[in-house]
């Protein structure tokens, strides 16, 4: 019992650091993943490593747009790629439908595959995208959530106040005409 | 109070290619206009399309750079505009050539020039996807080109539906909410 806990946190640390994403890049975001994994951003630290192929790798990164088309192509990559796997959802397309969302051809990722972390924007910065990887790495180690808590702001230390409603004018009375 | 249509010509105005055109095209300008960026634009008759066609291929134009439609919904009627440019022909590398012809709505087919111009058959292809119009001549009519084959297509019948005409209808796909 003890020893497979300890290879089961073993198994997790291993899966942690080495996930290996497919480029699926069906639309502009591919640019900024490109960006993330360059000398810049190196998001090869946190063990990003872009793999050339699915059947070797444990993330999928869904670049932008899905089209009706590419969604039988998303649903194949993802059933050969092997278990456990992980899904990013990037950009507003990939979340959304973004400008296209009420296109006659483009699909929401996640009524294809099921989708772990998605990420906002048009199109994410590297910042973003390692931030996913980093809520993926929460994800395995059993703590899913937001990367960043946000932090409460006091803004009238900075911001005047807001304007007073202006008061309600008096009703005024109704003079009464003069009984004839 | 009814939406401002697009004219169908753009106003007439001083092109250096404007006598050239009108002497090699003979009758079949209709109008004839110069587009804000300064390009000269010919509406042709639908029937003479072809010779057209071939005579903007003998005066240098030596590919079809676009094709694409509008659809006048109220009028029952389409708009084809054909952008012709050249590679080859150093004076006219600067100009693109519009050619437009008008297409009754209930009845839409139009020649293809798809053996003049071969750079023109996927653009004829896809208009014919996205619009339903058809082109007489090119092999490819009625297949599916870019489109999913289960995409667009009526449910009660079977018919393929034309997504870029203007009564065309979206489906709920759960993205609109």
């Amino acid at each position: 019992m003890l020893k497979k806990a300890k290879l089961e946190s073993l198994f997790k640390w291993g899966v942690r650091w080495s996930l290996w994403p497919v480029h699926l890049v069906t639309s502009c975001c591919g640019v900024e993943v490109a960006h993330a994994s360059g000398p810049g951003f190196d998001a090869e630290r946190w063990g990003v490593l872009p793999f050339h192929t699915m059947r070797q790798s444990n993330v999928i990164i869904v670049e932008g747009t899905v089209t009706r088309k590419m969604a039988k192509v998303l649903k194949q990559v993802y059933e050969q790629m092997p278990e456990p796997k992980y899904v990013i959802a990037m950009g507003a397309c990939a979340v959304r439908g973004g400008l296209f969302w009420n296109s006659y051809h483009v699909v929401q990722v996640d009524t294809v595959v099921p989708v772990d972390v998605y990420i906002a924007g048009c199109p994410p910065t590297p910042e973003a995208v390692i931030r996913a990887f980093m809520m993926v790495h929460n994800k395995i180690k059993g703590k899913p959530g937001p990367y960043v808590e946000p932090v409460k702001v006091d803004l009238t230390q900075f911001l005047p106040p807001p304007p007073k409603p202006p008061a309600k004018p008096a009703p005024q009375q109704v003079q009464q005409a003069p009984a004839a | 109070m009814a939406a401002k249509l697009p004219p169908k010509c753009p106003p007439r105005g001083d092109h250096p290619l404007l006598e050239k055109v009108k002497q090699t095209l003979g009758g079949a300008v209709l109008n004839h206009g110069v587009t804000p960026e300064g390009h000269l634009c010919v509406l042709v008759p639908l029937d003479k399309i072809r010779d057209v066609a071939a005579a903007v291929k003998n005066m240098g134009f030596d590919h079809v750079l676009s094709l694409s439609a509008v659809d006048y919904a109220a009028e029952g009627r389409f708009l084809v505009t054909y952008i012709f440019a050249s590679y080859l022909t150093p004076e006219l590398r600067s100009q693109l050539l519009h050619i437009r012809a008008e297409i009754p709505r209930d009845n839409p087919k139009i020649a293809s020039i798809a053996d003049i111009y071969p750079s023109a058959d996927y653009e004829e292809r896809e208009c014919h996807e996205m619009f339903g119009i058809w082109f007489e001549g090119n092999p490819h009519m009625g297949k599916r080109f870019l489109l999913d084959p289960d995409c667009c297509v009526d449910e009660k019948t079977g018919k393929p539906l034309y997504p870029l005409r203007k009564d065309y209808k979206v489906p709920d796909w759960g993205l609109t909410g």
